[in-house]
Order: C-alpha cells, then sequence, then structure tokens
C-alpha cells in the first residue's frame, strides 16, 4: 500500500531527495547526488519497484542519467547517456525530460539540441526517435532563453504530444512514428507572424488521464505591448485545447501576466489546473509577491492563492519544471525557486510552507506517492 | 601509470611514448588511474587511443561528434593545444598530456 511521500528536487548543484509519510508534516532531505552538477529533470518511475532517475548535466564531461534502486538511498550512473550518431553532427548539450514509456522499463527522452531518445532496458542504452529529432523542422528551430530543448513528454496511447522550446507543440499520432507541428491557435511573440506553423517558445503542457482531449499549455506570453510587425499579441501565453492539441484558445484572461513557465493540472479533476504568472522582463511574480493562480472550471476563471507565501520583496522564478502536485485525496502542490526554497501548498495550495529554505537554485521538482 | 592500447604507428615502434595525466573526477573512468601511458605520434591519435581503449573517460573529453567538450582544456607540457596545432598537434617522447577542466564551464 503506497504511503510516503517522495520528492526529487533536480538543482543546480545535483539532486535531492526528500520524502515524508502521508500527513506530510516533517520531510526527511538526502542528497546531494551527483554533487555539483546541474540536474534538469527527474523521474520517479512507478513502475513495479519504484526507480528514480535524474539526468546530470555535466558542462565539463558531459551528460549522465543517474538511476537509484533505493529509492534515493544512493544513485550509480546508467551504462550510457542518450548520444546523437557520430555522423548526425549535433552533439548533446542537455538532458530536459525524463519520462516512463511502455511495459516496465521504456523511458523516453527529451534533450538539447531538441530531439528525442527511447530507451527499452531502464536506460542503460538509447536510441534517437528519428520521427521527431530528424523531422524536416528541427534545423530550424531556434534555441529560447534556456537553449533549444524538448521539454515535455506527454503520452497518451498512440498519441505523443511533444514541447519544444523554441518549437512548439508536436503531435504524433502513431506511437511515435511520425511527428507533425500541431499549433493552431498557439501565438508567437517574437516573429512577425504572430501564428506561425512552428517555431513557437512553448514552456510547459500538461494534460489529466481522465480528460486525454484537453490539454493545458503554458506559452511564452507577455507580448501585450508589442509594437512590432504584427502588432500586440495579448493572452498568447496561457493556452487550453479540448481536440488533442490540434488546436488551441487562450484562457489567460483574468490572470495578472500570461508569461511563466509552469503549468499543472489537479489528480483529480481535469477543470483545475494551476500556473504562477511572472513578469516578463524580471521572471518574477508581479509586484515581487509571489502566487500561484488556480482555475477550477478550465481556464474560463482564475484565483490567487498565496497564503503563507512572501508577500513582498521576493524576486524568485519557478521554472518550468519546477512544480508539481501529489495524488493525495487533498492533494499537496510542490514549488521549488531559483533562490533554492521548496515549498508546499497543502489542501491544493490554500496554504503554503516552506520546506527549504536554502537548497541551491532548484530546475526540477517531481512528486509520488510510493 | 596504467598501460593501455597504442595506435598504429606505435605497432610499428615508431609512435612517440607518452604519458597523460588524468583529472580526478575522471579517474573513475579509468578504474581510477591518475596517469595513462600511450603511443601516439599526435593528439589526435592520443584521442583516438583513448576512445579504443578508455572508451569510457574518452566520452567524458569529447563530445558525440569527436571534438573536444567545450569547458576542457587539454594541454602538451605546459601548453594549450589550442595555442599550438589543436588535436593536430604533435608530440614528442616524454610529453605530457594534461586534461583539465576549464574554468569556464561554471
Amino acid at each position: 500500500m503506497a504511503d510516503r511521500i517522495i520528492l526529487t528536487i533536480g538543482t543546480k548543484k545535483g539532486v535531492f531527495v526528500a520524502d515524508a509519510a502521508k500527513p506530510r508534516r516533517s520531510f526527511a532531505l538526502r542528497g546531494p547526488f551527483g554533487p555539483g552538477v546541474p540536474v534538469y529533470s527527474t523521474l520517479i518511475d512507478t513502475r513495479g519497484t519504484p526507480r528514480l532517475y535524474a539526468s546530470s548535466c555535466n558542462p565539463f564531461f558531459g551528460m549522465k542519467v543517474l538511476r537509484s534502486t533505493n529509492m534515493g538511498k544512493s544513485f550509480a550512473e546508467t551504462k550510457s547517456a542518450p548520444a546523437f550518431p557520430k555522423d548526425d553532427g549535433r552533439a548533446l548539450v542537455n538532458i530536459w525530460a525524463l519520462e516512463a514509456g511502455g511495459g516496465k522499463k521504456e523511458l523516453w527522452c527529451g534533450v538539447e539540441p531538441a530531439s528525442l531518445f527511447r530507451s527499452h532496458d531502464g536506460g542503460d542504452s538509447w536510441d534517437l526517435v528519428p520521427g521527431i529529432s530528424n523531422h524536416d523542422h528541427a534545423r530550424k528551430w531556434q534555441p529560447g532563453n534556456g537553449g533549444l530543448c524538448m521539454h515535455t513528454i506527454i503520452r497518451d496511447g498512440n498519441r505523443v504530444h511533444l514541447g519544444i522550446s523554441t518549437g512548439g507543440h508536436y503531435l504524433s499520432e502513431d506511437g511515435g512514428e511520425t511527428f507533425r507541428a500541431s499549433n493552431q491557435g498557439v501565438g508567437a511573440g517574437f516573429a512577425p507572424d504572430p501564428y506561425p506553423e512552428f517555431g513557437q517558445c512553448v514552456h510547459k503542457i500538461a494534460r489529466h488521464d481522465d480528460a486525454p482531449g484537453r490539454l493545458y499549455m503554458q506559452n511564452h506570453g507577455g507580448w501585450a505591448d508589442w509594437t512590432g510587425p504584427g502588432g500586440p499579441r495579448p493572452d498568447i501565453g496561457v493556452l487550453r485545447s479540448d481536440d488533442y492539441g490540434r488546436s488551441w484558445r487562450s484562457i489567460a484572461k483574468g490572470l495578472p501576466s500570461d508569461f511563466g513557465f509552469p503549468i499543472v493540472v489537479h489528480p483529480h479533476d481535469a477543470d483545475t489546473v494551476y500556473v504562477v504568472p511572472l513578469e516578463g522582463a524580471t521572471r518574477s511574480c508581479p509586484s515581487a509577491a509571489p502566487a500561484v493562480w488556480r482555475s477550477e472550471n478550465g481556464g474560463e476563471s482564475w484565483s490567487r492563492v498565496a497564503r503563507g507565501l512572501p508577500k513582498k520583496q521576493s524576486y524568485f522564478t519557478v521554472l518550468r519544471d519546477a512544480m508539481d502536485i501529489d495524488r493525495l485525496k487533498a492533494p499537496a502542490l510542490y514549488f521549488g525557486t531559483t533562490t533554492g526554497q521548496l515549498w508546499i501548498g497543502r489542501e491544493g495550495g490554500e496554504q503554503w510552507d516552506c520546506l527549504f529554505d536554502s537548497l541551491p537554485p532548484i530546475y526540477n521538482v517531481k512528486v509520488a506517492v510510493v | 601509470m596504467v598501460p593501455t592500447g597504442s595506435d598504429k604507428f606505435h605497432s610499428m615502434g615508431s609512435a612517440p611514448a607518452i604519458t597523460i595525466h588524468v583529472p580526478g573526477p575522471l579517474r573513475t573512468y579509468c578504474a581510477g588511474a591518475a596517469q595513462l601511458s600511450i603511443s601516439a605520434h599526435t593528439v589526435r591519435a592520443a584521442l583516438e587511443d583513448l576512445q579504443r581503449n578508455q572508451a569510457a573517460l574518452y566520452r567524458n573529453v569529447c563530445d558525440e561528434t569527436g571534438t573536444l567538450r567545450r569547458h576542457l582544456n587539454m594541454f602538451v607540457n605546459s601548453d594549450n593545444v589550442r595555442d599550438l596545432n589543436g588535436v593536430d598537434t604533435t608530440l614528442a617522447a616524454g610529453d605530457v598530456v594534461t586534461i583539465l577542466p576549464a574554468v569556464s564551464g561554471g
């Protein structure tokens, strides 16, 4: 019976693991593992005996994938990390996404430069997925501020949704064999064409198992006052699809900013979605007062949930993979900050408490009940 | 000092014997060795020797295109190969090749 909450926390200086009993009163922290090396992606793989994975993105010595089979008491490198074929011409810069695939050992991995890899043996060997990695568009994508990264992998039977910054949303309906750009209604603020076929700076995509046709997207917003070619593009930052990602519409009205990075769906209610609006210039919350914003009607309206969070003078950023939500009956949200705090929002974000306040800058937070 | 394989010239007895100093964080990829003794005419040949005989170490030094990783420096004696002839820098018997992380990496 699942009875513990486990958190993986990817930071600039390695991965930490925290766990707690179900009431979540006190979390024990261990780590860092892969000390001193940035960790942009983690995965808590709950298929069978739980395994934890972390990308270890070493600026000196290249990429590694770390794996723990003892709930984060120790980590070891897998036998290999994703790598491009020698004649490809591209070299791995970073690992941005690790997701569970089919069966018990398949893993999917999104990397920089934006490409997809798949492992059939729990991360010991990796194959490039050519349908997207060698897509006709692949050499035309441009790096965003964080690099040219494939950061979102969502599997839904034979459908696969990918988020690429800056490439946009790509959809496969044949299990990942072929992909097509699927960005109708997804705006871009940094190009003359406000609605290009591809090249949008998608920040994160989320969905709910009970509503597979519904997807939510945090896009690169903040273009309401744009005066360049094509004119202003208000509200392109927070979007929703109701047709499996074929088309998208804005749900940003009511938010203080349509710019942000993470977007998270409530585990028991596909209509409840959370974002962290940020000011585009500073990448911090409006008025330097951090807040999560919640919609309980699929984005038709939004409310601020910030009880317990600092009320002023807080300039941290919550990055694209630094917020998650557990699956308990009254779920808790968790987010990590670029200033090294890990916050828990109990009762779906009603009450916030700081679990750890002096970690390294946090890139990634994942939670599971195990 | 751990002897490794040799390049094609070495098998003919003509490649100079050199020493590669391995930085601490990479010794786990070559059985803990701090130094490797190989024979190679050039830095490129030395890297090819590592690729053949110390594959795990090589993957930490060069990316999948064969390029020396951006935040690593290689020195031949006291000179950075970037200031010499890059990986085509020739080696002489007794040369010491040192691999070091650059400060640029963070």
